[in-house]
């Protein structure tokens, strides 16, 4: 392919269509034509970790995939880790603990710390300061992020 | 501008034809390294080759002569975790857990990180540590180079415009070795300031092998065989050990950047390649 063409997206378990040349960014084509502005562009560099989101489960900068590359895979964003349209445990946690600011992080911030409660669902301190050292907060509030992510681990 | 074309090719020989056919176009392996470099618009790319569809280069396998074939796809965070680098050879494993964080390592490839060569990055001084050998394929064939020939200058490599790596390739680790792989950066995440690998073995209180690659110091992993050789036989002691760190200083060609002066790097060298000798030790000690 060439120019802009048509492309099918598996997001948050629904098959949306898009327009993307072969340089446009996942992120440009969930924010700016799907409407999903959880995800935000800090950086645009895959430093910040505000555009995390989950491709096929895996952690992935969504700055940094390509819109075309990531066709017929399963992608998930902050959005898709509701459930029922109701905040997940996880993301009532942030709410409950004052872990949310200014909130340029959250989303970013909420996508990582999911997928490190997949594979380890009682982390220790350590263990959530590793799982989000690819997420910058420049409220700095971290403290009370890993106290959001340790408050819902293992119940 | 003109707009890249993109491509998703499934065969080793349908990329390098591709690659072959023009000298602007880039695969794309993890997107980390090269997605970077477009948005900030250090590079554009006349056509984008996915790797994705090309089979042959995501497996992990164990060779019939014991080396382990690591394909160019695989990403860090299954290296991370891959079984069959044993002893010696988890300095690469290591090395692949402190690239970056949890994300960049789910995204980003071996092969993009040897291709790219960043002369901060990780994997290429546990590979010269190892002794691997990158495997590529290119306009006229297939052909294997040891890393210690691959890396050639800052930024520069082995590779030819139409050549592709298709695998690591990773000799079975030294009997009864030990690996230790150590990067030093301002904050955790960061590229590092210098890193080291070391694969070492004992026989009671004399190194029966050893091999000592330091990274960041320098446009290409500094590796030292005759010095490394010279030591064989010998305990680590520290005259023996001060002797071979000044030899790596000496070798060393750091440059002043926003992570550390040239100067700090050189007085780290000793001391760093000390710590991870030690540590090696201690390791073997704890097996033994
Ligand atoms: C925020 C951030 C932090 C990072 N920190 C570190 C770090 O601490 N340590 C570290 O080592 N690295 C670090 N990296 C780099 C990271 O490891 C990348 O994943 C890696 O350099 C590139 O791998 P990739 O698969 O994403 O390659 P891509 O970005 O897809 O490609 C990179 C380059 O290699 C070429 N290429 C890709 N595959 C092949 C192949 N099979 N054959 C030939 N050429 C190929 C591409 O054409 C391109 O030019 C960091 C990156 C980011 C964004
Ligand atoms: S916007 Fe993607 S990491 Fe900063
Ligand atoms: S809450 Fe403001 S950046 Fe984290």
């Amino acid at each position: 392919m060439s120019s802009s063409e048509t492309i099918a997206l598996k997001l948050n378990g629904e098959v949306r269509e898009a327009a993307a040349g072969p340089t446009t960014t996942l992120l440009e084509v969930i924010r700016d034509q799907l409407g999903l502005t959880g995800a935000k562009k800090g950086c645009n560099q895959g430093v910040c970790g505000a555009c995390t989101v989950l491709i096929d489960d895996k952690l992935a900068r969504a700055c940094l995939s390509l819109a075309v590359n990531s066709v017929g895979q399963d992608i998930t964003t902050i959005e898709g880790l509701t459930e029922n349209g109701e905040p997940s445990p996880l993301q009532q946690s942030f709410v409950d603990n004052g872990a949310v600011q200014c909130g340029f992080c959250t989303s970013g911030m909420i996508v990582s710390s999911h997928a490190l409660l997949q594979a380890n669902p009682q982390p220790s301190i350590d263990d959530v300061r590793d799982g989000l050292s690819g997420n910058v907060c420049r409220c700095s509030g971290y403290r009370k992020i890993i106290d959001a992510v340790r408050g819902v681990a293992g119940d | 501008m003109t707009e890249a074309r993109y491509f998703e090719p499934e065969t080793v020989d349908e990329v390098v034809a591709l690659l072959a056919a023009d000298e602007d176009a880039k695969c794309v392996a993890g997107g980390a390294s090269l997605v970077a470099m477009m948005n900030a618009r250090l590079v554009e790319p006349s056509q984008l080759i996915s790797l994705r569809h090309v089979e042959e280069l995501q497996k992990i396998e164990l060779n019939e002569d014991g080396w382990l074939q690591i394909g160019a796809l695989v990403r860090h965070c299954d290296v991370v975790i891959a079984a069959e680098l044993t002893e010696g050879n988890q300095v690469l494993s290591q090395a692949a857990g402190l690239i970056a964080n949890p994300v960049i390592r789910d995204m980003g490839t071996i092969g993009g990180s040897v291709g790219h060569f960043d002369p901060a990055a990780d994997y290429p001084v546990a590979l010269a540590a190892l002794g691997a050998e990158i495997e590529i394929a290119g306009a006229n064939g297939r052909r294997s180079v040891p890393a210690g020939e691959f890396f050639i200058d800052w930024y520069e490599t082995a590779l030819a415009p139409s050549d592709l790596i298709t695998s690591i390739r990773v000799p079975p680790a030294p009997v009864g070795s030990a690996g230790i792989y150590e990067k030093l950066a301002k904050v955790q995440g960061d590229m590092g300031i210098a890193m080291v690998a070391v694969v070492m073995a004992m026989a009671g209180d004399a190194i029966n092998y050893l091999a000592v690659s330091v990274g960041g110091c320098g446009p290409t992993p500094i590796r030292l065989p005759d010095a490394e050789q010279a030591l064989i036989g010998g305990s680590v002691d520290d005259a023996a050990l001060q002797d071979f760190s000044n030899k790596l200083v000496a070798a060393s060609d750091p440059v002043d950047d926003v992570r550390a002066s040239a100067a700090y790097r050189k007085v780290l060298i000793p001391r760093f390649v000390a710590q991870a000798i030690d540590k090696a030790k201690a390791k073997l000690g704890e097996a033994s």
